[in-house]
């Protein structure tokens, strides 16, 4: 009991519990701003709002300013939909990529390597040119199919998918199964990995700013985007308004993330063992 | 150029006032050809470049006049730079901070160790809007966190970040380190973890001191996370945007002393941000980014040729 106590108050405790609580502490102060004045929140220094109002949040969701819901729901719509559809096809490639032969098997992979090199917003202008040649430009597939291409996917699943030992495929084989039914009878045993593959690229998804910019329609607009607008150099509102939509934006991400943390955590871990 | 460039920019920028930027570069006659036919005509145009090349040139090719436009732009070779120096700062700060915050999350008892690793991951979490936001109102300002928790008590007048020049690319550089440090934590977390234990009692009962455990345990069975941590920092410091554009509203920022590529690249492809519309040339800039990032990747890669393994 006393040596455990103890460790609760070394020095590496402190740090790191310091360290966090510089991290994390602008959240705090977020979200309480929610409930402030503009006076109150341009003294950063000040945590605690004088008394609690729930005008910012009502405000939020009455559409005075913007459409908040709908800008939420297609943040929802277009993240879920690049986050599924990444990981089905990153998983399907990275199988091939880790059990099947094919010609030129190398230099696809090298091709993948080389999709993670290149910055996505470097490729922004041919984007925008083949997307308007499809004439998606302004719906919400013109901002999800660009990010269903994910060379990162394809690294990552090929090693989890290197992992699974060769006798089960030979074995799904001489069982007379088919390739894709092996495959999917595969798939339980790499869940943490489409769990943690699909969290990250929604993540990512979720923060996407330039496409959204360049890609949607008024009617189809992102959280970024309408956080943006939130803020525009007018200041005719109310920045507790923008507080409370910012709360809202980091939410779902944190509640999925606490949900799947213990799966990553294990995920991530066998991928740096090997 | 067969997918032309008649595309409908005015769908997504509603304030974009045509108009055609005389010194811009010796491009085809596209901005300049349909300025002068008129706006509304200009705006409606969908893309059908048979017809309009029936009516007037509007096409022409230009060898590699937009390349060296773009080469020649000083305000090119300074987004480079700032870039550059984005980069490098982020991994410099952002790297030991992370690798020795993880050293001492390592030693936190297992309860409390994912509440802190977690809470040092919220910013990477957050839209990169909200870290803006709050860089703005909470961080920055004379009265702001930055100022009146680190900078005064040191000594030092408050500092203008986004207003002084010199101190612009430092609140860039900061406000990624806070976004990153967590993640990178994370990864290395994982990587110490997975470090047999027997080689820390071994190292004790040799009677190695705490510094070397760390410099010849610790550090070599991380390296290969230093690196993945470096390539992601290197691609996320090239492609950064969304930070600069909020912080800075699309533009350079002072004396463009903020300005980073895709900045340089937004401003000159889409108008609204400086007002220039050039498209060829951003274009060319775009193909120019490509190589150079694959550079410098290939340099921090295969210099160590380990990448295989994260």
């Amino acid at each position: 009991m006393n040596s455990s106590s103890a460790r609760y108050f070394s020095p590496a405790v402190l740090v790191s519990l310091l360290a966090g609580l510089v991290f994390s502490y602008p959240f705090l102060w977020m979200f309480l701003s929610a409930f402030k004045t503009n006076k109150e929140i341009y003294q950063p220094l000040l945590l605690f709002p004088a008394d609690y109002e729930w005008d910012a949040f009502a405000a939020l969701f009455s559409g005075k300013y913007l459409d908040f819901t709908s800008f939420f729901l297609n943040s929802v719509f277009i993240s879920c939909m690049q986050a599924l559809f990444a990981t089905a096809v990153t998983a399907c490639a990275g199988f091939a990529f880790a059990k099947l032969n094919f010609r030129f098997k190398g230099a696809f992979f090298l091709l993948a390597v080389l999709v993670i090199l290149v910055p996505k917003q470097a490729l922004a202008i041919p984007l925008f040119e083949w997307l308007t040649w499809l004439e998606l430009n302004g719906s919400r597939w013109a901002v999800i199919l660009p990010g269903i291409a994910s060379g990162l996917g394809i690294v990552f699943f090929t090693q989890i998918f290197s992992r699974i030992p060769n006798e089960l495929i030979d074995l799904a084989r001489v069982e007379g199964a088919s390739l894709p039914r092996t495959f999917l009878a595969i798939l339980p045993l790499v869940a943490p990995a489409l769990v943690t593959y699909g969290l990250i690229h929604f993540i990512l998804a979720w923060q996407e700013h330039l496409f959204p910019l360049l890609l949607l329609s008024d009617a189809n607009q992102t959280l970024p985007l309408g956080l943006a607008k939130l803020r525009d150099s007018s200041h005719r509102i109310p920045e507790a308004v923008a507080m409370a939509a910012a709360t809202f934006t980091l939410v779902p991400v944190v509640a999925l993330f606490a949900v799947f943390y213990g799966k990553m955590r294990t995920a991530l871990a066998e991928l740096t063992l090997h | 150029m067969p997918l032309g460039l008649s595309v409908d920019l005015a769908l997504q920028h509603p304030d974009y006032v045509p108009g055609y930027r005389e010194d811009a570069a010796p491009q085809g006659g596209e901005g300049g050809g349909s300025a002068t036919s008129g706006s509304a005509d200009w705006l409606n145009v969908s893309w059908e470049p048979e017809e309009e090349a029936a009516n007037e040139p509007v096409e022409k090719y230009v060898g590699f006049g937009n390349f060296s436009y773009v080469l020649g732009d000083p305000k090119f070779h300074k987004a480079l730079g700032n870039t550059a120096l984005y980069v490098l700062g982020t991994i410099g700060i952002a790297l030991p901070l992370a690798f020795f915050l993880a050293h001492f999350l390592r030693q936190v008892p297992g309860r409390m160790r994912p509440v802190l690793s977690f809470l040092l991951l919220l910013p990477g979490l957050c839209l990169s809007g909200v870290l803006a936001t709050l860089f703005q109102l909470f961080f920055h300002g004379r009265e702001g966190a930055l100022n009146q928790w680190f900078v005064v008590p040191m000594g030092f007048e408050p500092i203008n970040w986004l207003l002084d020049p010199s101190f612009v690319l430092p609140a860039l550089v900061l406000q990624a380190v806070w976004r990153w440090a967590g993640f990178i934590v994370l990864f290395f977390l994982c990587g110490m973890e997975a470090i047999p234990k027997a080689y820390y009692e071994a190292a004790r009962v040799e009677g190695a001191g705490a510094w070397r455990v760390l410099r010849t345990i610790t550090f070599p069975a991380v390296r290969h996370v230093t690196v993945f941590a470096a390539v992601f920092l290197v691609i996320d410091g090239f492609a950064s945007f969304s930070g600069a554009y909020n912080l800075l509203g699309g533009s350079g920022g002072i004396l463009d002393s903020g300005l980073l590529l895709v900045t340089y690249l937004y401003q000159v492809a889409f108008p609204g941000g400086s007002g220039q519309f050039d498209f060829p040339a951003a274009a060319a800039m775009s193909l120019l980014v490509v190589p150079l990032t694959a550079l410098v990747l290939f340099l921090v890669l295969f210099g160590r040729n380990r990448f295989s393994r994260t």
